[in-house]
């Protein structure tokens, strides 16, 4: 059960997390989905959650330990893992060698500086295997730098799965992608979560996508829950649809 | 896996271990560098035959050991993109320590005395490494070179150490470090050279293993992606204190060797920041995308410091339009420009095609004729703007 107990940040006069309490449960493979209009404070969550903010009042619990002080990378060593809004893969590696890091670097083989860092076979399956799931064979080879968008998505993600999380967030993993590639992106990302049994919580701004894939939906509004529920909620929330598409009812 | 031929994409390679498989040339690439580093003591005498004044066995060696400095300093350089600008400390440690061992100590063995350098080089890089390594970029490098010229102001300062003057590396009633006990005499400088080869060779073949492991991988993703590589699990700064004192390891042996070699150390010749450039200088000279290519450097600048030396005494000058004509027309390096994809390669691939159809069809003429025409006019109209902009500060 990863959890937010109280969580508080502000930004100057801002209040971009106001007492947030949530809890993602460990069920395999759901997917939670996060949606609230823009300056809401979804991505601030995030951050907190996974360490790379730090909140002013509040506690991050996981499985029961208060990781709340814990720096990010030993949070990805407990099983939280996350991708950023804004693509943030190595851009000098190819997309082998990306996944490869991350894979080395999860199972802490990076420590090893006489072996050869493509020597290690376990390690080379579990590559191939995420290369495979993430459909990127074609482009094993490519510099992340030169991928085209919805590539470079995948990769993000990919490398995220690579640190075989228990928890996964994602913060928005179709934006920037085309229409017709962001069916794609997010049928993958489904279909491996749910395959691997990660708890994935997403940010999604297209209420399409949230309809069609959410187990659960938690809406943000100012830094505060706003609604905790089913997808429904989208239907039978007249305010949460005014917030969200602006429709005045 | 055992030495010996492989097959590769349908050529022969050869397979000197498990991970280092070369093409023939560059297999025979190696055994010539190899040869030609421990053949140094012979060639120089066939140098001054021929008046060949460079080329001297002193020249040489210091190139080599400030090359190998530069070797240490470019595993942060390439991999975790930092400039430190402070490696003389290291250098510089090593030097003096191999100095005081020998005056105070007593110490007569050389290889002693390399060791002793060898540790508090290190031990300088985790001290020095902890305290700047809590900031990244400018300031990390300021930092650096703050730590630096502390220890230049110490020798400086301090008269047991010689002052400016410097301190020979002369233990005891001997007049020179000993090797197994032995007194070198005559044979000391190429000796001493010969270890220097030893030691750079060993030295390589280490880094050689370290850039192609998964250390190597995690010092890129920090290079690229520092948030990142947090978020993928590394502990981003004790990756790079660990990178840090290995290059610091590397410049303490070279400290060491040149203490050795050269009998005498100087605030100066040792820690003074502007050694801390120079092996910056040579890294990038060199070709800071290779391994191969700081080493190479660092003796290409000696031999242009001791050719410009012996033209004119502003021989900085020299040295500085190498490294403008370096910067703007090869920032690959000397080895990152012969090497595959390299500016020479690329010229001579271009010049090949370029004759090739001119003789299918001689009107292409016309055309490049054209496009060089067009490229000049846009750089005067480029230069014009800049000096306008300098002069008159209107674009």
């Amino acid at each position: 059960m990863l959890e937010a107990r109280g969580l508080e940040k502000t930004f100057g006069r801002i209040t971009a997390t106001d007492d947030v309490t949530l809890k993602f449960g460990r069920e395999e493979g759901e997917l939670v989905f996060i949606v609230g209009p823009n300056g809401a404070g979804k991505t601030t969550l995030v951050n907190l959650l996974t360490g790379l903010l730090t909140p002013d009042e509040g506690a991050v619990v996981m499985d029961g330990e208060d990781i709340t002080a814990m720096s990010p990378d030993e949070r990805v060593h407990a099983g939280l893992a996350r991708s950023f809004q804004v693509v943030r893969v190595f851009e000098d590696m190819t997309v082998r060698e990306n996944i490869r890091t991350v894979v080395l670097a999860r199972r802490k083989r990076t420590r090893s500086m006489f072996s050869l860092a493509d020597g290690h076979e376990e390690v080379e399956v579990t590559v191939a295997d995420l290369i495979e799931k993430f459909r990127l064979e074609d482009v094993t080879d490519s510099v992340a730098e030169e991928l085209p968008h919805g590539d470079r998505k995948l990769l993000d993600v990919a490398m995220s799965f690579g640190l075989d999380p228990n928890y996964l967030l994602l913060d928005e993993p179709t934006s920037g992608v085309s229409t017709r590639e962001k069916e794609y992106v997010i049928e993958t990302i489904v279909e491996v979560s749910r395959a691997e049994g990660v708890t994935t919580v997403t940010i999604e701004h297209d209420m399409d996508i949230v309809t069609e894939y959410a187990d659960r939906l938690v809406a943000l509004h100012q830094g505060a829950v706003h609604g905790d529920g089913t997808p429904e909620m989208l239907e039978t929330d007249d305010e949460l649809r005014r917030l969200l598409l602006g429709v005045e009812t | 896996m055992s030495p010996g031929l492989v097959d590769r994409d349908g050529e022969t390679h050869v397979r000197v271990t498990s991970g280092l498989v070369l093409s023939k040339r560059r297999f025979a690439g190696l055994i010539a560098g190899v040869l030609f580093l421990f053949a140094v003591p012979d060639l120089v005498r066939v140098a001054q035959a021929l008046d060949i004044s460079f080329f001297q066995l002193g020249v040489i060696h210091r190139g080599l050991v400030f090359g190998f400095a530069a070797v240490g300093l470019n595993l942060l350089l390439r991999h975790t993109e930092l400039v430190s600008f402070g490696h003389a400390a290291f250098f510089g440690t090593g030097a003096y320590t191999a100095a005081v061992a020998a005056v105070y100590l007593d110490v007569t063995g050389l290889l002693v005395l390399l060791l002793l350098a060898t540790a508090l080089g290190t031990v300088m890089a985790g001290v020095i490494g902890a305290l700047s390594l809590r900031h990244t970029g400018l300031y990390f490098a300021l930092l650096t070179l703050a730590f630096g010229q502390l220890l230049y102001a110490i020798a400086l300062g301090q008269s047991a150490l010689g002052g400016s003057d410097g301190m020979p590396v002369r233990p005891g009633e001997a007049n020179e470090p000993l090797l197994f006990g032995q007194a070198l005499g005559d044979a000391y400088g190429v000796v001493t050279y010969y270890i220097t080869a030893v030691v750079v060779l060993v030295g390589l073949l280490v880094m050689w293993r370290i850039i192609n492991s998964p250390f190597r991988y995690a010092l890129d993703a920090i290079g690229q992606d520092r948030t990142r590589a947090e978020f993928i699990g590394l502990p981003v700064r004790r990756y790079v204190w660990t990178a840090f004192v290995i290059s610091g390891v590397y410049g303490g042996v070279a400290g060491g060797l040149f203490a050795v070699f050269r009998r005498y150390v100087t605030p100066d010749g040792t820690l003074y920041f502007l050694q801390s450039g120079d092996i910056l200088y040579m890294a990038i000279l060199g070709g800071f995308k290779t391994l191969l290519g700081p080493l190479v450097g660092g003796v290409v600048l000696i031999v242009l410091e001791f050719v410009g030396r012996s033209v004119t005494p502003y021989f900085e000058f020299l040295t500085g339009t190498v490294l403008l004509i370096l910067v703007f027309g090869f920032p690959e390096g000397i080895v990152g420009s012969l090497g595959e994809g390299g500016v020479f390669r690329r010229a001579v691939g271009q010049t090949r095609h370029g004759v090739a159809s001119l003789r299918e069809d001689p009107s292409v003429a016309g055309d490049w004729g054209r496009r060089i025409g067009r490229g000049l006019r846009q750089q005067i109209d480029e230069s014009l703007t800049t000096l306008r902009v300098v002069l008159f500060g209107v674009s």
